[in-house]
């Protein structure tokens, strides 16, 4: 549950976005620079946050009153090594909280619906923390390190469900590789029948959504969903339908059981009264947009 | 020689106990510090009770009144915080201003909500000294006290109940099953958890039924026809325990369980549960109606936590209010005439003036007696949102209840 310190928007005088040139950073950073809030954005070009004195370098961007958006991760997080270097940046970044946080006014982190137990039929922000995935339990141990260095700062932490948008670099299982498959001519395997339900969010929202965390300096955590959730065989099918493909979506036999995720999104409702999600079949058409102003 | 029976703490428990031993004939004197609380209880039968036993009924600010008495039930209302503690503080209080003017003889019966183990380790000579379990409900209170189930009495080891107590009780002409403190005690918080439970069984076969097509409303007679379960079953959908006295005892067993090491997933699910279905108003008012108009005119029927009382403890339709704030609100309640920032209008009619969608928290019957067409005239919109399926849904409603699927 988030709670706002700001009831109506206020922008921050500055934001710095650690991990500005990812997805969501890229996004992100883009939203905040249309809503006339300055920004900070950096890439791994200005910060490489597993390098030697990163700490002092990130440190020196940071101002009194500035508000930090921390979304820089090796993702997805598939083995001990990158998990342990996942926890090396994150170490820094705690690092120049402890050392900042007088001058920082509000943390922004984003983590990841992966820190939930799978098995959990209905999704909340008190469901427990019971990750079963490299990714999961990345971003779960992030979470408490970046809870345990902001002390009294603000601190908010997003987790998002599945990610969709042109810009993906992970290429998973969803609609980001079945739009590639269907750019390539290809067809579309699925998973078993493509059964599983996720909830997709658009890449956009979850940009408004730092956006309006920020606005209103809020604190707690939130889960960024819809609170509908899509079969993967219903989202294949729907990305055919926009794309005009003629290509064939294909079940598989089935080696794994059938899982799906739901969210009860009432604690976004109360956070964000007034927040639309971009629905499902809208997000898609849009991906398909840019696909088509990029040929 | 009529017993006297003194009751110490009027509000709603130890009022309406009060007028039921005065209904049995018995000289009652009810003590509070301020007695005039007692009018602002509010129980269907109460105020008739009140009067046909007027000579029955001696009310008093003086603690010495007790003294006259061959039996003093401390029955004070224990109140809670928001997760469901008690707070012992009053009760402790008056339990130790009573016993000082009590001389050891008289019986003294603590009937108030306590956790296991209190009334032993109230200073007072066993002999004399019970706990009895209360089982009223909010909106059948007179009714409940006047023909109880049953009574559970607490006693010390190796004591019976008392030969006075049990005259009394015995003049309400049902089983009384004497126990140890801490049985009696904790018989109180079994019989609301398996209240609670069968409400979370119901919460959650309703919500299915919601998503597949079942009719919840359907089902419940078939259960109600299996002797295991039974026709008095709690099977009602809802929007999750409130009033206090429910959370107040899954909170005593979660304490106690994490205490001794005991097992409490099954009542800490029952809480979860609660606080889910509470929210279920919220989902469907934004899913049909904000998500498209954030500017909706929303009307609320019924604030109290349930209908027949004034109790606004852990009432959903304030937290709906709460989670709302900020939107174009008119509210009726047939007992709440102010709520500071809530418009409140005079009738029921009234409120749903020009609304686009009306949400009726509190099954009061007076919502049952609404014309639903003389509804869909004064309203804007067409959207219902009818937990407890309180207004027929006979006028062209888009109309949405608790264990049924959504058809519009």
């Amino acid at each position: 549950m988030l709670e706002h310190l700001n009831a109506e928007e206020i922008k921050p005088q500055r934001v710095v976005i650690v991990g500005a040139g990812g997805f969501v950073g890229s996004t992100t950073a883009r939203n905040l620079r249309e809503k006339g809030i300055a920004t900070i954005e950096l890439t791994r070009n200005e910060i490489n946050l597993l390098k030697d004195n990163a700490a002092h370098s990130l440190a020196e961007y940071i101002q009194p009153g500035d508000a930090l958006v921390v979304i820089s991760a090796i993702a997805p997080c598939k083995n001990s090594t990158q998990l342990v270097r996942n926890l090396q940046m994150m170490e820094v970044v705690c690092e120049v909280i402890a050392q900042k946080g007088d001058h920082l006014s509000h943390i922004v982190y984003i983590s990841s619906d992966a820190v939930y137990a799978d098995d959990v039929s209905l999704t909340t922000e008190e469901s427990k923390v019971e990750p079963s995935s490299m990714h999961g339990m990345m971003h779960a141990a992030r979470e408490l390190m970046i809870k345990t260095a902001a002390g009294s700062t603000p601190l908010a932490i997003l987790r998002p469900s599945l990610l969709y948008g042109i810009k993906d670099p992970h290429n998973g299982y969803g609609p980001n590789s079945f739009f590639r498959l269907v750019k390539q001519e290809q067809n579309i395997s699925l998973f078993g029948g493509g059964e599983e339900q996720r909830d997709h969010i658009y890449v956009e929202d979850v940009a408004e959504v730092i956006a309006q965390t920020l606005l209103h300096k809020s604190k707690g955590i939130l889960n960024i969903a819809t609170g509908i959730s899509v079969s993967f065989r219903a989202i294949a099918d729907k990305i055919v339908e926009v794309a005009k493909a003629d290509i064939k979506v294909e079940p598989t036999e089935r080696k794994n059981p059938i899982t799906h995720r739901h969210f009860d999104v009432t604690a976004f409702r109360k956070a964000f009264p007034n927040f639309s999600y971009t629905d499902i079949e809208t997000g898609l058409a849009k991906v398909e947009q840019e696909y088509s102003e990029m040929v | 020689m009529s017993l006297k029976v003194g009751y110490a703490g009027l509000t709603h428990l130890g009022l309406n106990y009060a007028v039921a031993g005065a209904s049995k004939g018995f000289d009652i004197v009810g003590y509070d510090p301020n007695p005039g609380r007692i009018n602002d209880v509010v129980e269907p039968g109460l105020p008739e009770a009140l009067e046909n036993n007027k000579t029955k009924l001696h009310f008093t600010n003086q603690i010495q009144d007790l003294k006259s008495c061959d039996i003093v039930y401390i029955a004070p209302d224990v109140v809670t915080d928001d997760k469901g503690q008690s707070d012992l503080t009053y009760i402790k209080q008056m339990i130790h201003d009573v016993v000082e003017v009590l001389d050891g003889k008289t019986i003294l019966v603590v009937l108030a909500q306590v956790p296991p183990g209190f009334t032993s380790s109230v200073k007072y000579p066993a002999a004399n000294k019970f706990y009895q379990v209360e089982t009223l409900v909010f909106g059948q209170a007179v009714q409940r006290a006047l023909q109880p189930e049953r009574f559970i009495v607490g006693c010390a080891v190796g004591e019976a109940v008392a030969p006075k107590l049990q005259e009394y009780l015995d003049a309400f002409n049902c089983p009384i099953l004497p126990m140890g403190y801490e049985s009696a005690e904790l018989a109180k918080i079994a019989i609301n958890c398996c209240l609670v439970a069968s409400i979370g069984v119901a919460n959650s076969l309703a919500e299915i039924c919601e998503k597949i097509g079942a009719d919840w409303s359907e089902i419940v007679p078939a259960l109600r026809l299996d002797k295991r379960i039974g026709e008095y079953a709690y099977l009602k959908p809802g929007l999750g325990i409130a009033g206090g006295n429910l959370e107040r005892d899954l909170a005593t067993i979660v304490n106690y369980a994490t205490e001794h090491g005991t097992d409490k997933n099954v009542i800490q699910s029952l809480r979860t549960n609660s606080a889910h279905r509470r929210n279920w108003p919220l989902k469907v008012l934004y899913e049909k109606v904000l998500s498209k108009n954030p500017q909706a005119k929303i009307a609320i029927w019924g604030l109290t936590y349930k209908e027949n009382t004034h109790s606004l403890k852990n009432s959903p339709a304030l937290h709906l209010l709460a989670d709302i704030a900020g939107k174009d609100i008119t509210a009726y309640d047939p007992v709440i005439k102010h709520l500071q920032g809530v418009v409140i209008a005079s009738t029921a009619l009234e409120a749903v003036k020009n609304a686009d969608v009306l949400v009726i928290m509190t099954p009061w019957a007076d919502f049952k007696e609404v014309d639903p067409n003389l509804v869909q005239q004064q309203m804007r919109g067409k959207v219902v949102i009818d937990p407890y399926a309180v207004l027929a849904d006979t006028a062209d409603f888009k109309y949405f209840t608790l264990g049924k699927e959504f058809v519009c």
